[in-house]
């Protein structure tokens, strides 16, 4: 169990997505976790290459589906990481990405609950 | 577990259920957002990056698009401008759908052809306020095309009637001789319908009829009362009746079908080649400008007269004004379209740079061009815009107009009155008001094969009764018509002694025998009067100069024997015809 998950994520618009999704919310949080753990793995091989465009644009998608699903910290690592590989400059991407990969874990845990 | 996304939907029964496709490589977004949709009550095709996005838009041709800005190989914005070239003009809504946050990019969306973004994270109430919005711009652009389309076709069915109606008047029109030599006309060729007529007809007696109308109003009123006058005008022009009688049968007509407000201002002009002389009158057009062929002078005539279709016929006044006219002497009618003419500082042409015109001329043969002319620069525009009509009518010899009397085609010569013979006796009250002529040459036209000679018979019978009854009966001296005064007074003497006529008579005897290939008609017109000395006028007889005396030496041309019975009273005239072969 995660302590104080409205640090990670928005509790009252979470519980509004799972009153939409109905019966497709499971679905829902399993393709997102799938699918960021693949941009996860691809910004750890961008930043380990110095690829500022592919960390930009894997940091842009993270950042869409994270501030849908409600991970609103998450969302703002993802957010910083775009703006870096928008400046063309991984230096200190590292640091942000491994805040990014101890979030997600956390939000993992959280989003796994609501199901 | 039906019951949430029911409830959801009675709520939605007032809106339109479009069929949305939603282009999103992100899979976690793309589920949430087509669920929402979904839920709206709309149909949903899915695609995952910009080139299914292009093929799904293709096959399902969906009323709005949700695309995604960032896609893997075809992006949003490549994405939009293939849909918007697919959809050519329909309007197909494209919201993009983007976490983008800067002012440029949001640019870029709308550029590509976008119409709205709609930001991560998803706002279910924006979401549907937006589809809501772009549901009914497109209702509304469906309707704007609707009617566009309705518009065209009513534009086009109302070009093709123009065009059917124009045939239908050009049948009715063509008889006319509107490209005799001495007759030029500026008319748009659809002036029909901005309601300008211009009418031209030989006589039966050789003369010609020129008339030009103009309608007021425009379109299908100014075309429907054109039919009628050019019918009434070739029908009883070719038939020999006097301008008097075809302009008051023209204003009956259309005083009874034209609605008040609706009229024909107009002129018309009776040619006598013969007497070099022509008849006038104006009803509500500008002055008419006669342009003297020696001295150049201008010498103007105003209406006198209202419009045609204004008067009841009782009221309607024929009254007209005969001049006599040289070889070259011009006659210039127009509308008020020449005179209305503006230029860009919104000054009218008007009498003055008509006058300008004619003052400037040194070649009489350019004037009608320089007068174009002089407008077209006026105006400033190169164009010729047509809105004015303008005639040059030449005073010219009969013989330079060919020879009209031939052109008249075959009869068949089967049935109908051959051998027959009549007397028909005018007293004063009919010489006053009735024209006897178109009701003899009808007459006689019932001969099987005659037909072909109505013109020359026209001729005889007018010659003979005019002279039977402006000599003889009314005891008019022909020679004060050889100077141009007293061309005048012969036409005033001749109208007051006839109105105060209350006796004598005129007497045509008609017979017509038929031989092998056609016949032989005499005519014997015998007046009141108290005859002439033949013998001594004969000698004077083969003159044919001056305003008269023309008729009796043309008459000799045409016929087998012309005979004055004394006491110079009785003329008897035999005409041999035969049907060419």
């Amino acid at each position: 169990m995660v302590e104080n998950p409205e640090n990670h994520v928005d509790v009252e618009q979470l519980s509004e997505l799972k009153d939409i999704m109905e019966d497709e919310f499971h679905t829902l949080i399993d393709t997102f976790l799938s699918d960021s753990s693949s941009k996860i793995e691809g910004l750890a091989a961008a930043i380990g290459a110095a690829d500022a465009e592919e960390v930009r644009k894997l940091a842009h998608s993270l950042k869409g589906s994270s501030s849908n699903i409600c991970a609103s910290q998450l969302t703002e690592y993802a957010r910083q990481l775009e703006h870096m590989g928008k400046e063309g400059s991984t230096e200190g991407a590292q640091d942000v990405f491994e805040k990014l990969k101890m979030e997600f874990d956390e939000v993992a845990v959280i989003l796994k609950n609501e199901i | 577990m039906d019951t949430p996304a029911s409830s959801s939907s009675i709520a939605q029964t007032e809106d339109e259920q479009l069929r949305i496709l939603i282009a999103d490589d992100n899979d976690s977004d793309r589920l949430i957002l087509q669920t929402i949709v979904r839920k709206e009550g709309h149909t949903v095709y899915t695609a995952a990056d910009g080139q299914e996005a292009i093929d799904q838009f293709k096959e399902k041709s969906p009323d709005l698009v949700l695309l995604d800005a960032l896609m893997p190989n075809v992006d949003g914005f490549q994405a939009a401008r293939a849909i918007r070239d697919l959809a050519g003009e329909n309007l197909v809504p494209i919201i993009f759908l983007t976490s983008l946050k800067d002012a440029a990019s949001l640019a870029d969306c709308l550029d590509a052809g976008g119409h709205d973004f709609l930001s991560k994270p998803y706002n279910r109430i924006i979401l549907k306020a937006k589809i809501q919005a772009f549901a009914r711009m497109r209702r509304l652009h469906e309707t704007v095309q609707k009617q566009r389309d309705e518009i065209s076709k009513h534009h086009d069915h109302l070009v093709h009637e123009q065009e059917v109606a124009k045939v239908v008047f050009d049948n009715i029109a063509h008889p006319g001789c509107i490209d005799a030599p001495n007759i030029k006309h500026l008319l748009s060729p659809m002036a029909v319908f901005n309601g300008d007529l211009v009418l031209a007809s030989r006589k039966p007696n050789g003369g010609m009829y020129v008339f030009l109308g103009d309608f007021t109003g425009h379109g299908l009123p100014a075309a429907i009362g054109a039919m009628p006058v050019s019918e009434i005008f070739y029908g009883m022009a070719q038939k020999g009746f006097s301008m008097q009688d075809i302009l008051r049968e023209i204003n009956k007509k259309l005083k009874r079908i034209l609605p008040v407000g609706v009229f024909c201002c107009a002129c018309m002009v009776d040619l006598s080649f013969r007497k070099e002389s022509i008849e006038l009158w104006v009803g509500g057009l500008p002055d008419i400008f006669i342009h003297r062929a020696d001295d150049g002078v201008v010498e103007s005539f105003r209406s006198k007269h209202l419009p045609l279709g204004v008067l009841d016929n009782e009221k309607f006044n024929v009254d007209s004004e005969v001049v006599p006219m040289r070889l070259t002497d011009r006659v210039y009618i127009w509308s008020d379209g020449i005179l209305e003419a503006t230029n860009p500082e919104m000054q009218m042409f008007g009498e003055e740079g008509v006058r300008a015109v004619f003052e400037k001329n040194t070649e009489r043969n350019k004037l009608f061009d320089e007068l174009l002319e002089g407008v077209e620069i006026f105006t400033g525009s190169a164009e010729q815009d047509d809105d004015y009509t303008v005639v040059e009518v030449t005073m010219v010899s009969e013989e330079a107009l060919g020879d009209y009397f031939n052109e008249r085609g075959k009869s068949s010569l089967a049935g109908g009155p051959k051998d027959w013979s009549m007397t028909y006796e005018l007293r004063p009250q009919t010489l006053r008001e009735f024209n006897p002529l178109p009701l003899l040459t009808h007459l006689l036209m019932e001969v099987p094969g005659l037909r072909p000679h109505s013109g020359k018979i026209y001729t005889i019978l007018a010659e003979l009764y005019s002279n039977a009854l402006e000599h003889g009966v009314l005891g008019l001296e022909s020679d004060l018509k050889s100077s141009p005064i007293g061309f005048a007074q012969y036409y005033g003497q001749r109208t007051s002694r006839l109105a105060d006529l209350n006796s004598g008579s005129v007497r045509f005897h008609l017979d017509h025998n038929p031989i092998d290939s056609g016949g032989e008609l005499k005519i014997i017109v015998e007046d009141t009067g108290p005859g002439f000395n033949f013998e001594a006028k004969k000698d004077n007889e083969h003159r044919t100069e001056g305003y008269c005396g023309r008729g009796i030496p043309l008459i000799n041309t045409m016929c087998k024997s012309v005979r004055y019975l004394p006491p110079g009273n009785k003329v008897e005239v035999i005409y041999e015809w035969c049907v060419d072969s």
